[in-house]
């Protein structure tokens, strides 16, 4: 019997292996491809240093007001000495602490609900989680712990963006599992209702959600009471997410394997225990992608409101350039920085949303799920 | 069933009814104080209800029509002016993301790994920017630094662009013009006659006839033959300089650009993704089945992959499209006249009738979305193939 | 067929007696059975998102209303008897087929079921798994539990039960004891049967 002997191996072939392999399949791999890479790399080329001379090297970068612009780039002078509008809106300047308070609450609360043991996390972080859009108002306004009184006319900036995103998803959360609840069941009159609510906070245009909430709402209440605009505001997008999330919760719910529900019911469990021990947990967890995606697109929308006159960034810019210190058309700048600041935050949660979405798939591999989720909800 | 012994509560049927008619008593409770309210705030405002302000003079003017308009006409009027103008930016949107979008997608999958660096960058930088701040970058960042009428950019003596909008020149239509015209319904309608001509024969015979070159011919060249047979029975309008402006020709107001380019690129980069995620959800071993079979790439794209693709990609365009003639309300930002803005807005300021208003926008609306739901459905099921 | 007994089916006539209690159109009568009927599934379905202990406690817990250190000395115990205590603390994805099998049996156990089903308990297994459930399951017949069960195991139905229903079509075809059924079948549909799966 011969063992097996194997001949040396020799080194790769010089074109099939390597940089100078990737370059050529990927960039010249054919002559209409090798003309395009020319064609783009001389555009890149032309239009990319002007881009980035007038973006940083060029620009001006220190001062307090328009003359010390006195470079031909961009002038970031405009940015900083509006910085504190821009993030805080008319909020006296003594009292920010509070909403950077607020802010870093969030941030726990978020971090904490996702890192935190499971036992912790559904004592503390969760009952914090849906009870800090009130903590928040309380500490804001002020009026009722103590402090000097901010009234919602004052609040504005990016930091009310995240506020009201934040706010709304919260209440959504609850709110759109139980008109997702109320869709599925078999009492024809709650599917009804469910679904009319459903479709029609997700086929309205948004603006004329906000219109209504300005215009309509305030006759909906008795006679002299006044309702504060950031309130109507936040019930309105509430109810706007709620029916989003409605909509994932379903995806979510045909994405459960029917198992898990007759599990349940075989165990003896009833309605509200197998829904809220069993279901809700996996629920949330299979469509947390989706949640995200419609969180991203929920952030954007807060940039509408200033159409109705909540001064949040993208408005504290129109006021901003408008301004008659600052006249002269740093419109570039001030679009570009908001532009900015929006990119950065919806796209770090696209890329936290594709990475649990990947987790997701990994684990469920072997569970074959016959009902496919929907693809992410892109807009409203 | 015996249920005889039954407490009548615990009957699962029973039960779900009672809970129904208190779901069903406490939504009346709450509507029947939310009208009483409305009604007594309304009557307090001095705020009249009803149709009939639509007959009323509407006394303002709109910045661009479709059709002929002035301030003298009534609130009904300017609701069909902001729904043509509604119509006309959403057509517009819809066709030109989707073509941008279908690029995108499709550049994805290009063998340049620069253009596929590109697409991605596209996506990833206008998917993540909200739509207004878009509209508004080209709005007051870009379109407001155009020069003047007197220093219009401007292609030959046709086309101008300057500050105040995009001129070009109209196609008036002579007599007989009416030929030309009708030929190009004959070659459409030719076309499909032809389509199911050639697939019979492919069915019976197995030859294949060029049904999209005979098709080209037929709606082009026919149509090109009769123009020049007739003597070009058309002339341009070109837009003239007179005094401060342009008149004459086709105008593009800048709101309406603004607004149809960041739509088109905005949507356009959803449409994008939704493309690539089609293309990508039809196993690979798809296309190499078909090759192991001997068919050509075009035919592979045609019959084995974009079927498969468009199942995925279908859905999606329904939602973008939907979305997409909900975020044309945006317009008021800019002053666009479209439905919102005109209505919504103005009339709405002037006659206080808040619940007629939105009820009529809002129905229009969700007609839009029912249409274009319907449309897609039809496209569906001819498309797309039918799943296992 | 045995879906209708824990009202996971429901049926349309005639009249079903478990344990004693008629099955009537009434909540509280549907959730008396099913605390007295304990099933066992062909996926398993325990809760993903809980670990296998907390799996065992959940009915005792939330149904049976017993106090938490007694409904984990329950857990414990059942978990024990399906010889897997050592995976208490680990979740459900991280075990094998087999293992996750026990642990639905477990998990039925502990609500104390005068009355137990399987709904083809090992065919979604390897077949290296299948022998340590089919082991558990005779253990439980031997102790004298009430098990109802729905399976393609020739040899285990021939050596455990004390009747076998054939069925076809959502009919029953013919019932007897083990032994007469599988040397003496009476209808021609089971000869048939018997034919195509002892002549493998």
């Amino acid at each position: 019997m011969k063992t097996f002997e194997p001949a040396p191996s020799r080194p790769a072939p010089k074109m099939t292996a390597g940089i100078i392999a990737w370059v050529k399949n990927n960039l010249f791999s054919s002559i209409p491809n090798t003309i395009t890479t020319i064609f783009i790399l001389v555009l890149l080329a032309n239009v990319l240093p002007g881009i980035f001379d007038w973006l940083f090297y060029s620009a001006n970068w220190s001062g307090e007001t328009q003359d010390d612009c006195v470079k031909d780039g961009a002038c970031w002078v405009f940015i900083s000495a509006w910085s504190q509008q821009f993030f805080y809106g008319s909020y006296p300047t003594e009292e920010i602490w509070r909403v950077n308070l607020c802010l870093i609450l969030l941030i726990i609360t978020l971090l904490g609900s996702f890192f935190v043991k499971k036992g912790l996390r559904e004592k503390v972080f969760v009952p914090l989680f849906l009870a800090l859009p009130f903590i928040s108002i309380l500490i804001l306004d002020g009026s009722w712990i103590g402090l000097e009184q901010v009234t919602t006319d004052y609040w504005g900036g990016f930091s009310l963006n995240i506020f009201l995103a934040a706010a709304s998803i919260i209440v959504a959360f609850p709110l759109g599992f139980i008109w997702a609840l109320g869709r599925r069941s078999s009492m024809p009159m709650a599917r009804s209702i469910s679904i009319i609510l459903i479709e029609f906070f997700r086929g309205v245009p948004v603006l004329a959600l906000f219109f209504m909430g300005s215009v309509m709402l305030p006759l909906f209440f008795p006679e002299g009471t006044n309702v504060d605009k950031l309130l109507r505001v936040w019930i309105v997008l509430t109810l706007f997410m709620a029916g989003y999330m409605a909509e994932v919760y379903r995806g979510g719910f045909n994405a459960i394997p029917a198992g898990q529900y007759e599990a349940a019911d075989s165990l003896g469990l009833g309605y509200w225990q197998k829904t809220l021990l069993i279901i809700l947990p996996q629920v949330i967890k299979i469509s947390m992608p989706n949640i995200l995606a419609t969180f991203i697109m929920l952030f954007k929308n807060t940039s509408f409101l200033m159409i109705i006159g909540i001064f949040e960034i993208l408005s504290t810019t129109q006021a901003a350039l408008s301004n008659s210190y600052w006249l002269g058309g740093h419109a570039q700048e001030g679009y570009l920085f908001v532009a900015g600041l929006f990119w950065t935050v919806c796209f770090s949660m696209s890329v936290i949303a594709a990475s649990i979405e990947r987790k997701l798939n990994t684990e469920h591999r072997k569970e074959l799920l016959s009902a496919a989720l929907p693809v992410p909800a892109s807009q409203p | 069933m015996s249920s005889n012994d039954t407490i009548f509560y615990n009957n699962p049927q029973i039960r779900s009814v009672i809970y129904q008619i208190a779901l069903v008593l406490a939504l009346g409770y709450f509507f029947y104080i939310i009208v009483s309210n409305t009604l007594a705030n309304m009557e307090s405002r001095g705020i009249k209800s009803g149709f009939d302000f639509l007959s009323s003079t509407a006394g303002f003017d709109i910045l661009m029509s479709l059709i002929p308009y002035d301030a003298t006409d009534t609130y009904g009027r300017t609701f069909v002016v902001g729904l043509l103008n509604t119509i006309l930016v959403s057509v517009i949107g819809i066709v030109l993301s989707t073509i941008v979008g279908f690029i995108i997608g499709v550049a994805h999958f290009s063998h340049n790994w620069l253009i596929r660096k590109l697409a991605t960058i596209y996506v990833e930088i206008f998917r993540n920017i909200p739509l207004l701040l878009q509209i508004f970058f080209w709005y007051f960042a870009v379109l407001s630094t155009l020069p003047g009428a007197r220093q219009s950019l401007s292609l030959g003596e046709a086309v101008f662009l300057n500050v105040r909008g995009l001129y070009l020149p109209d196609i008036v239509a002579d007599s007989g013009a009416a030929f030309v015209q009708a030929a190009i319904i004959i070659g459409i309608i030719g076309t499909f006659f032809v389509k199911r001509w050639a697939k019979k024969r492919q069915d019976e015979t197995g030859q294949q006839f060029p049904v999209l070159y005979a098709g080209l011919g037929l709606i082009f060249g026919l149509p090109i033959i009769v123009l020049i047979a007739t003597g070009i029975p058309f002339h341009f309008e070109y837009p003239v300089l007179r005094g401060f402006n342009y008149s004459g020709g086709i105008t593009v107001i800048p709101e309406l650009m603004a607004l149809a380019l960041s739509l088109t690129i905005y949507t356009g980069a959803f449409i994008g993704e939704a493309v690539r995620a089609g293309v990508q959800s039809v196993p690979h071993g798809q296309t190499e089945a078909a090759r192991s079979i001997g068919m050509k790439e075009k035919q592979i794209m045609k019959l084995i992959i974009v079927p498969q693709a468009m199942r995925v990609i279908t859905p999606i365009l329904n939602s973008e499209y939907q979305s997409l003639v909900k975020n044309s309300t945006l317009a008021t930002a800019i002053g666009y006249p479209d439905l919102f803005t005109v209505f919504v807005g103005t009339t709405l300021n002037q006659t206080g009738q808040a619940i007629e208003i939105v009820t009529m926008t809002m129905a229009v609306y969700f007609l839009f979305n029912m249409l274009i739901s319907f449309v897609m459905n039809l496209f569906d099921k001819k498309v797309a193939m039918v799943s296992r | 067929m045995i879906r209708c007994i824990n009202r996971l089916e429901e049926f349309q006539q005639g009249s079903l007696i478990v344990d004693g209690i008629e099955m009537i159109e009434d909540v509280k009568n549907i959730e008396a059975i099913r605390r007295d009927v304990g099933m066992v599934f062909q996926h398993f379905n325990l809760f993903p998102h809980l670990t296998i202990l907390e799996n065992l406690c959940l009915g005792p817990i939330w149904v049976q209303k017993k106090p938490k250190a007694e409904a984990r000395d329950i857990a414990m115990k059942y978990l024990e008897r399906v010889k897997i205590p050592e995976q208490a603390n680990k979740y459900p994805g991280q075990l094998s087929g087999g293992q996750q099998q026990r642990v639905a049996i477990a998990r039925s156990l502990c609500m104390n079921p005068n009355i137990m089903l399987f709904d083809e308990p090992t065919s979604a297994l390897d077949p290296e798994m299948i022998k340590e459930v089919l082991d558990v399951m005779i253990e439980l017949a031997e102790e004298g539990m009430t098990m109802l069960c729905v399976t393609h195991e020739m040899g285990f139905a021939k050596k455990v039960a004390d009747r076998v229903i054939f069925m076809d079509g959502g009919e029953i075809v013919e019932q007897n004891t083990p032994h007469e059924f599988f040397e003496n079948p009476q209808v021609d549909r089971t000869k048939t049967f018997l034919d195509q799966i002892l002549n493998h």
